[in-house]
């Protein structure tokens, strides 16, 4: 069976983000790049499934050829191939536009199943794997935890957590799996893999090598528009309630929930 | 529990930026790597350190190791952690590549054990030792006992270990009274006891692999009939099962920290029924075991650094958040506390350990790299880095031990009471740090080892190779105006060592051995101090340039940050060369002279 897994790089989560001086982009001086870790859970299932019914595993990536180092990770930890694309015309391009060129990277290849993860930790959106099944017009299957192949390799079973319940999902091949925290444990890349992973295929392609036309992508394409980024607002310090006795301290807590906080 | 354990900036300044690393990817050896490659490594090390080391770091200290019944329970994650790194590579990363290792270079290996250690020593304990019994097997063992043993112990399958100490040998290994008695059979049975085996016995593991020394019965007396031996727990039997070795260890030693990880007492032959397989000829054992012993005093240096450093940002980051008092210029009571990092003394505290420990890792790192070069050069580079590693191991092994105690010190000091309170990490690295001034020699045997050995041998040789390489730095580093003042005081320092060592010398003529190595240690406290020095000014070089031309604010601040670490040196540390090079240079045989009986009283 072969699989295809989609990764983007994202600023390490311990990265102190800064917001840059046209308050639109985050300032991207001696930021840590990792693999976005939604995507390393989809690596991992991609490894395993490969591990018991065979076939191929794909890793496509795409952005500046930093993201190369990313592939390259998953090369090691047991990916057979790799594509990065990479084109000057993307800067700027929204995730739709991502999709779709992520979309005419996989559209001639052989596969089964395709994992992105359920969204990319820097900007949360998770619209890249929702709009590149759209665009392959095949099922999407989000947020999932749990996969299984049918012995014939022709369908999956796979489980979405849903507030407390479990939905249990059947799908035919092929079909796109958004990979949950929870879906499985990513492996630790070895030694032997790092020095496998030098000698697997990588292959860099251009939009114009994808057949797409540069117009429709960088900052001038875009559909989202981001207006500003602005911090978090910082955390408000805690109330310590008062009271001598612990009933007095509950009476105090119970009289807060109910005038401040209005929900008693 | 702290954020950060360790700086990989720091590591890759002193890989890439110091010692130039990536350099040794153009020779065959390491051919196939290349300098994303070796990020990568530094990288997949790192995450294993902060996703099955760190994590238990805490835990393996407070449940430490029990005897039950005929086995040594450990941490659940010990079996976990040898499976990992074994499968990993890592329990064979500088092994050739036809023996299925991962041929690195020394120097990204020992920055690996760096990483390893300063997440959790204990834990990184097991595997490092694995690597080094099996590398004694590889490299004097039978190709039988290569097939039998290597691939278990490299899988992490197998623990391995060294037994060298027994109740009445410890520094003297010539004493030891361990037997081995020939059979027909081609193995030896075995009979004695062993104390303080790191790892001796444990259930993570199928089975345990002792490195072991051993008398053949008959053999000369000292250190000329010393044997080393392969001495299992469990032996292969002939239909391929393993089977009881009559190995029973009897007990396990409640310690002062390094608590993760066991160290046990062994008896073998109670029952008269265990075998040894030589290793290599017979009385050839302590040379076979001192080729791994002067690789694991390196790794004690490492490991003495690399707790030290986790220390260090323990520290740093309660210095940070830690409010307490006003500046001292400042009158107003009512003004609120500062954070104790804006304290001159507690900035103070906080410099002296980064002089340590960056300090260390740069003399070992330099190390690595004589390994290294010792292994691409040609014949004659080859002799003179075997020479300077020769020299510079007791060095390594012994500034890194003694002084991270001091360094892990401070950085509990800057915490005050919550320092020594195990709410806080510092006193389990103060405790973690005491072993590596005892295990692999003590710091009393290296002393030894540096002046009676090192700097004697080969009609000083060694010592004279040392200067030059010294002298090199000094050369590279005058033309640097931010470093003259450290340039001059580390030449004045050398010239020190080279004028104490020419003292010292003198009284080893005049054959009065015990005054000449009586002061060994304050000696090799000398010469560590200078040593480091040594390093500070090599990297300095190199930090001047990264203020000039820094990408940011961050890497900038990186640079000053180490600049006033060296800085500090040279003005904290450096200046006690004078007080010892005065004790050095007075012959008055005091502590020769001083008798058991005055101690009474």
């Amino acid at each position: 069976m072969n699989i295809i897994v989609c990764l983007k790089q994202v600023p390490d989560t311990e990265t102190q983000i800064k917001i840059g001086s046209d308050r639109q982009s985050i300032v991207t001086d001696d930021i840590k790049w990792v693999m976005n870790p939604y995507d390393e859970y989809g690596v991992e299932e991609a490894l395993r499934l490969k591990e018991k019914h065979g076939g191929e595993v794909t890793v496509v990536g795409l952005g500046p050829k930093r993201v190369t180092e990313s592939i390259r990770t998953a090369l090691a930890m047991g990916a057979d191939k790799g594509i990065l694309i990479s084109d000057g015309a993307l800067d700027g391009s929204d995730s739709l536009a991502h999709a779709k060129a992520i979309a005419a990277a996989i559209k001639d290849l052989q596969y089964d199943l395709i994992f992105t993860g359920q969204r990319g930790v820097d900007d949360d959106l998770g619209i890249v794997g929702a709009t590149l099944a759209e665009a392959l017009n095949i099922p999407q299957l989000s947020l999932i935890v749990k996969v299984e192949v049918a012995e014939d390799g022709k369908s999956v079973k796979v489980q979405r957590p849903i507030e407390g319940e479990t939905l249990v999902i059947t799908s035919t091949l092929p079909a796109l799996i958004t990979a949950q925290k929870g879906l499985n444990e990513p492996r630790y890349a070895s030694l032997p893999g790092i020095m496998k992973a030098k000698k697997k295929p990588l292959a860099e392609k251009s939009l114009a090598d994808l057949g797409l036309n540069s117009a429709d992508f960088g900052a001038g394409a875009r559909k989202m528009k981001i207006l500003e980024l602005t911090p978090p607002p910082a955390r408000e310090a805690g109330k310590i309630v008062p009271g001598e006795t612990p009933q007095e301290k509950a009476a105090q807590l119970a009289k807060l929930l109910h005038d401040e906080a209005k929900v008693l | 529990m702290a954020e950060k354990f360790m700086s990989m900036r720091n590591l890759k300044f002193l890989l890439y930026e110091v010692f130039d690393a990536a350099s040794l990817t153009r020779y065959d050896d390491y051919g196939a790597y290349d300098r994303k490659m070796l990020d990568m490594v530094l990288q997949a090390a790192w995450e294993l350190a902060q996703g099955i080391l760190w994590p238990h770091f805490q835990e393996m200290d407070r449940d430490p190791p029990e005897l039950a019944g005929d086995v040594v329970k450990v941490h659940s994650s010990v079996r976990d952690v040898l499976r990992t790194f074994g499968e990993g590579g890592w329990i064979a990363m500088t092994v050739p590549e036809e023996l299925d290792g991962q041929q690195l270079p020394q120097i990204i290996a020992d920055a690996c054990h760096f990483i390893f250690c300063s997440a959790n020593y204990s834990a990184a304990v097991y595997p490092g030792l694995c690597d080094g019994a099996a590398r004694l097997i590889e490299n004097f063992g039978s190709q039988a006992l290569y097939d039998a043993f290597v691939p278990h112990m490299r899988g992490g399958r197998w623990q391995g270990t060294m037994a060298l100490t027994e109740p009445e040998a410890g520094s003297s290994l010539a004493d030891i009274v361990t037997t081995a008695e020939p059979t027909d059979e081609g193995y030896y049975r075995i009979q004695g006891q062993k104390i303080f085996i790191s790892g001796g016995d444990h259930d993570g593991v199928e089975n345990i692999v002792h490195l072991m020394l051993a008398k053949i019965k008959g053999a000369p007396a000292g250190v000329k009939g010393i044997s080393l031996f392969v001495v299992p727990k469990k032996r292969i039997s002939e239909t391929g099962d393993l089977v009881s070795n009559d190995v029973v260890t009897s007990g396990i030693f409640h310690k002062l920290g390094y608590r993760g990880c066991p160290i046990a007492q062994l008896s073998m032959g109670d029952k008269e029924d265990c075998r040894g397989y030589l290793v290599g000829e017979p009385h050839n054992g302590l040379r076979y075991m001192f080729q791994m012993m002067n690789e694991s005093r390196i790794g004690v240096g490492i490991g003495a650094a690399a707790i030290a450093t986790a220390a260090y940002y323990a520290a740093l980051e309660y210095a940070t958040i830690r409010k307490q008092g006003r500046m001292i210029h400042e009158k107003d009571p009512s003004l609120p506390p500062v954070p104790i990092i804006q304290h001159p003394d507690v900035k103070r505290m906080l410099l002296f350990q980064r002089a340590v420990v960056e300090g260390s890792l740069s003399l070992l790192l330099q190390c690595s790299q004589y390994v290294d070069l010792k292994r691409v050069g040609s014949d004659e580079e080859t002799e003179a880095y075997a020479l300077l590693l020769d020299l510079l191991t007791p060095v390594a092994k012994s500034y890194p031990s003694e002084n991270g105690i001091l360094s892990i010190s401070q950085g509990l000091q800057c915490l005050g009471g919550s320092g020594y309170c195990d709410d806080y990490p510092l006193e389990q690295y103060y405790r973690d740090a005491r072993i590596h001034p005892i295990h692999e020699g003590t710091t009393g045997i290296q002393g030894q080892d540096l002046l009676g050995r090192k700097v004697m041998m080969k009609g000083g040789k060694a010592f004279k190779l040392y200067g030059e390489e010294v002298r090199k730095t000094i050369s590279k580093a005058v033309g640097e105006e931010r470093l003259q003042i450290q340039t001059r005081a580390l030449e004045e320092a050398l010239v020190l060592v080279e004028e104490v060592t020419a003292h010292l010398k003198g009284v080893a003529a005049k054959g009065d051995a015990d005054k000449f190595l009586a002061d060994a240690t304050l000696y090799l406290e000398l010469f560590g101090i200078v040593a480091i020095a040594w390093q500070w000014l090599k990297q300095g070089i190199v930090m001047v340039k990264g203020i000039d031309g820094a990408a940011s604010e961050k890497e900038k601040n990186f640079y000053q940050g180490k600049l006033y670490a060296l800085r500090f040196f040279f003005a904290y540390e450096l200046p006690k060369t004078a007080g010892l090079a005065r004790r050095l240079m007075n012959g008055d045989g005091l502590t020769v002279e001083m008798q058991e009986a005055f101690f009474k009283d």
